[in-house]
Order: C-alpha cells, then sequence, then structure tokens
C-alpha cells in the first residue's frame, strides 16, 4: 500500500515537472516508405537528417519560396514543377535569372533516396548540398547563400519554422539545406499502374503486357525496374550537340573513358517529362525510340557496348511499348496535394 | 516482490554512482600557424613578393583546412577526430587552435592538410565546414583543401589574377596529404594538467612555387578543378610545413 502511495505521489511530481519543463516541442518522425519489392536504398539521406513532418513542410515552404534566387522569381519549383514530375515541362532549358537559360534538361525529381549523385554528370555527392548549385548559379538562381539567409531571418514564419522542426529558432545553412532535402527526398514515385499491376491492384491491357515484354528484352537492362535506372553513368549515342559540346561526366571524373556519358534516367513518369535527353532534344518518345532504333552514332569510342548494334524495334512494337510506358505515369504523385505548394489566400474586404 | 522492487532500485542506484569513469588530467596544447614569407608574416593585399621565378604577386587570399590531428607518444598515435579548422590569414583568431590532450609527453604530430574523403561526402556541414567560408565546391560536390589567390603582373589572365583552389578527395584525384612533424628531440610536447603548451608551426609560403612542382603565375594562374595539375599544387603545399617552435 506505502508502494503505491510512494509511486503515485512521484508520478504526480513527475508529470508536474513535465508541464512546466518549457523545451522544445518534440517534432513528428516520419519514415521514408520502401515499397515492397524495392532494394533498400543504398545510403541512407536521412542517417543526419531524421525526416519529420516539421522538417517536411519547412522543405516545402523553402522549394516554393523565390525568395531564394537573386531577384525573388525563381523559386526551385519554377524549374521543378509537380504536375511535370517536378522537371520543366515543355522546355529543353530552363529559365534562369536575368534571361539566361540552363545549359542541361531540368531533371524529374522523385525517388530521389535511391540515388547516389545527382545531376547528369553526377556532380554532386549528397542531396543535402544539391541547391548550392542552383542558387548560386548566375544562370540559375543567382543568388549568395549569405543573402538567402539574411531574408529568411527576416520572416518570422521561417523562424517558427525553423524551431519547430530543429529545436530552436536558429537558420543556417546546413538547417536549410536539411530542410530542403526532407522535402525533396520525400518525394516518391510508386503508384502509377505499373506499380498497381505489380501488387495485384490492376491489370495489363494486352498490348500494356506485350509491351512490357519487349521492354524487358530491350530496356530493362539500364532502365531497371523498379526505379527504372540503374543510376549509372552510359553514353547512349547522341551526337555531340556542337554549341554546348557537353563531355557530361568527363568534365567531373576528368577521365577520357567517361566523354559523353550521362545518368541514365528514370523512365518514371516519362509522359510527363517531356523534351528528353540532358539537353532537351527530343520532344516525343517516338523520336526517342527512334534514335535507339536508328540515330545511334556507332562511331563513338565511349557509346555504351549494349548500343554497339543499336536496337530493333518494329513499329508494331513501338505501339506496345508506349502503352506500357505510360502505365509509369504516376499522377498520384503529380497531383499529390502533399507536395503542393501551400498557398494562403488574402481576402480584402472592400468598403461596405 | 516489495523487498526485490526495492533492491532492484537501489542496484539501479548503485550501478549509476560506480559507472561514472575517471576523468584523465588533460592539458591543452595551442598549435600557431605561421604562414610566412621571408620570416615574416603573410601580409594580404598590401605586401608585394617575388616568387622563386622572379615573378612578383601580391596575396589577397590565403586559407586552408586542417583536420585529423594525431599526437604520437613513443609511437603510438591518439588521434582527435571530427575536428576541423580553417586557417585563414584574414582572420587572426583562426591561425591558431586548441587540443585538449592527456597528461604525457608527445614527440611527433601529425595532421590531415585538407577535408578527409568521408566528410566530403557527408552533406551539409556546419563550423568550419559551413559553405558559407568559401571552400566548398557548388559545382562538384567537394571541399576546396587550400586556396590561395591574389594578382601578378606576371599573369595574363583578367585583372592579373591567380586563382588556386586545390581540392578532390577520391580515388587517384585525391589533393589530400597527411603531414607528420617529428617534434625536435630536446623540446618535446609535455602535456600537464591545466596547463598549455604551444607548438610553433611555420608555413612557409616562398617555397609554394617550387616544392617538386615548378608553379608559375605566368604559365598556369588558374587551377579550379580537381586532376593531376591539383594533385601537384597541392603536393608542393604539404611541403610548407615545419615545426619552429615547442614551449611547455
Amino acid at each position: 500500500m506505502k508502494i503505491k502511495i510512494i509511486i503515485s505521489l512521484l508520478l504526480i511530481v513527475l508529470t508536474g515537472t513535465s508541464f512546466l519543463y518549457d523545451g522544445p516541442p518534440k517534432p513528428t518522425y516520419l519514415k521514408l516508405t520502401i515499397p515492397r519489392g524495392w532494394p533498400k536504398p543504398g545510403n541512407n539521406i536521412f542517417a543526419n537528417n531524421p525526416l519529420t513532418e516539421e522538417g517536411f513542410q519547412l522543405g516545402k515552404k523553402l522549394f516554393y519560396d523565390g525568395r531564394l534566387s537573386k531577384d525573388g522569381n525563381i523559386p526551385c519549383a519554377s524549374c521543378h514543377q509537380q504536375f511535370a514530375a517536378f522537371s520543366t515541362y515543355d522546355h529543353d532549358f530552363s529559365h534562369g535569372f536575368n534571361n539566361s537559360f540552363t545549359k542541361r534538361n531540368a531533371p524529374p525529381l522523385f525517388n530521389l533516396a535511391w540515388m547516389k549523385e545527382l545531376h547528369w554528370d553526377g556532380a554532386i555527392n549528397h542531396i543535402e548540398v544539391q541547391p548550392l548549385a542552383p542558387m548560386t548559379a548566375k544562370n540559375e538562381m543567382a543568388e549568395t547563400i549569405e543573402n538567402v539567409l539574411k531574408k529568411l531571418n527576416t520572416d518570422t514564419s521561417y523562424k517558427r519554422m525553423f524551431k519547430a522542426a530543429f529545436g530552436n529558432a536558429s537558420i543556417n545553412s546546413q538547417r536549410m539545406l536539411r530542410a530542403l532535402a526532407q522535402f525533396t527526398g520525400s518525394i516518391q514515385s510508386y503508384n502509377s499502374k505499373y506499380d498497381k499491376v505489380k501488387r495485384g491492384e490492376a491489370t495489363f491491357t494486352m498490348s500494356e503486357e506485350q509491351g512490357y515484354t519487349i521492354f524487358k528484352a530491350s530496356c530493362n537492362a539500364c532502365h531497371t525496374e523498379p526505379l527504372f535506372t540503374d543510376n549509372k553513368f552510359r553514353n547512349n549515342g547522341l551526337d555531340v550537340n556542337k554549341s554546348l559540346l557537353d563531355s557530361g561526366r568527363m568534365a567531373i571524373t576528368g577521365n577520357t573513358a567517361d566523354s559523353l556519358k550521362f545518368k541514365v534516367p528514370s523512365l518514371r513518369n516519362l509522359y510527363l517529362t517531356s523534351p528528353y535527353m540532358h539537353d532537351g532534344r527530343m520532344i516525343t518518345l517516338q523520336q526517342v525510340l527512334e534514335h535507339y532504333r536508328s540515330g545511334i552514332n556507332i562511331s563513338q569510342s565511349t557509346l555504351d557496348t549494349l548500343l554497339k548494334k543499336r536496337i530493333a524495334i518494329s513499329e508494331r512494337e513501338e505501339v506496345d511499348l508506349l502503352a506500357f510506358l505510360y502505365t509509369l505515369t504516376d499522377k498520384d504523385m503529380s497531383t499529390n496535394k502533399r507536395y503542393a505548394e501551400v498557398v494562403t489566400y488574402k481576402i480584402h474586404e472592400g468598403p461596405h | 516482490m516489495k523487498t526485490a522492487g526495492c533492491l532492484i532500485l537501489l542496484l539501479c542506484l548503485l550501478a549509476n554512482t560506480q559507472a561514472q569513469p575517471k576523468k584523465p588530467a588533460t592539458g591543452i596544447v595551442k598549435i600557431f600557424f605561421n604562414n610566412r614569407i621571408n620570416n615574416h608574416p603573410v601580409v594580404l593585399n598590401d605586401s608585394t613578393y617575388t616568387n622563386p621565378f622572379g615573378e612578383s604577386y601580391i596575396i589577397k587570399k590565403l586559407k586552408y583546412y586542417i583536420s585529423n590531428t594525431v599526437f604520437y607518444s613513443g609511437g603510438k598515435p591518439l588521434r582527435q577526430k571530427n575536428r576541423y579548422w580553417l586557417v585563414n590569414q584574414a582572420i587572426d583568431s583562426s591561425l591558431s587552435i586548441r587540443i585538449n590532450l592527456p597528461e604525457n609527453n608527445y614527440d611527433s604530430i601529425g595532421f590531415l592538410l585538407g577535408v578527409d574523403s568521408a566528410r566530403n561526402t557527408s552533406g551539409a556541414q556546419t563550423g568550419a565546414l559551413d559553405p558559407l567560408n568559401d571552400m566548398f565546391w557548388t559545382w562538384h560536390s567537394g571541399y576546396i583543401m587550400e586556396k590561395m589567390e591574389g594578382s601578378s603582373p606576371q599573369s595574363k589572365i583578367v585583372n592579373n589574377k591567380f586563382e588556386y583552389h586545390i581540392g578532390g578527395y577520391e580515388g587517384e584525384n585525391s589533393a589530400l596529404n597527411f603531414i607528420n612533424l617529428r617534434l625536435p628531440a630536446d623540446k618535446k610536447l609535455s602535456i600537464q594538467k591545466g596547463k598549455m603548451s604551444t607548438i610553433i608551426i611555420t608555413v612557409d609560403i616562398n617555397k609554394f612555387w617550387d616544392s617538386g612542382y615548378r608553379l608559375t603565375i605566368s604559365e598556369t594562374p588558374v587551377c579550379s578543378t580537381p586532376g593531376i595539375l591539383a594533385k601537384q599544387i597541392a603536393g608542393n603545399f604539404s611541403k610548407l610545413f615545419s615545426v619552429e617552435e615547442v614551449t611547455n
């Protein structure tokens, strides 16, 4: 009996003091979804940056905020539009500061937790440091990190959100970059028709089914399921764009064997990400397939060995293949409100 | 039941008090990096120097990373992990670093000139490694290990500039060098509880131009990518360090 009284007294004291303790509010921890049958991400991008709802929301606000750019007009989202699977819709190159253009086609953003290197040439070695590149590039957001932090510091809503995400209101480059990584690293695509078929929730049409067979025979070696990329760097035999002279991966490694190699892009959502290739030179998927059928420049010394004989796809097969590729479109991602900008409307009351 | 509960509580309390390890007695070593030319401290912007090839130049920026320090006592290493310092000639307080060490005599020291490869690939960092320090390549992830910028009439590029941004952390392109320095036999580092010893390291910038690799401003005014040239310049930089004095 005595013990019971002591314990209840202790409990009262403990709970009582917890109300008095005015520490930082606990964030809500989240877990990255690893869809069934998928490989585990090679390295945990959230190892030093625990994923939380508060961090995600802060990252989303930053992603859609033009103040991260010099003139206020170029948020991350200007080149990474959700309806285009976070690529730039209908643009070979994206628009940067002061009427400039980027030098490569903006890649879509999804399933980044499965990517070791980012950018077409793999220049970026960690998701957290990626935003430094577009933010400071003269032909993209053209701002300095110092200035961005100054601007964020003048906004009380940011102070509140940094506190919620990281325990106190201090705003520094690491926290800003980690919040952005929490948002972009959380954008996932695994609800296309293809995924539903794999989970037994839908069935392919006969044409899609045949397209899938062709895909597995002719495309899967590089655009490997379930990510639809092997994340390797390969030369797919495009003629060199003479106005860009882009050597791709070689610029990063300094190795001539990497000349003209670019990262294999995922085929997920490809109906949303036109135009195609690192320089956006192809508008339609028919053009892409025509390239693999007859356009590959087989004289290039670094051409991928899998493409030396080009890829034989008949016109009949092309119809089925395109039908299958359409099943990789994930509207759950491209229209998901969770990834969309939070817009607060102010209603101005006129005179009565 | 009651007694068992009390016993467990008591045991927990006991274990708690006994678990506190004895703190070893420690002292401090302060290492000064004296960036010098002709035995005088490097003066940014206002002094004109002449390199061994007769090229005159002024220095506007001089920065480099020190990390992974090691103190050896009779061959036994004591390593300080996860500490990074940016020595920046423009900031007086950055020219010395402080390290707590257990009481002991140490006969040589070592450090990595640069930021180790693991930390180059670990995402956004703070402190000395904050990208705000302008020592992180945004277009090709990785730290600039050493940076020297200035101008020289011998430079044929814009504004007669020279810019050496030396980096590269992986594989063949690694510009990282580990530097071991033996302390004078008669003047070992003797760390005593609560006291501060100092080591003064001379960094002879004059040797930067010709320590194994012949670097002339007229021929090579710029290096800003990892690769063979960066490795050669990093090799030169790694040979500038010598122990000038130890005080206990």
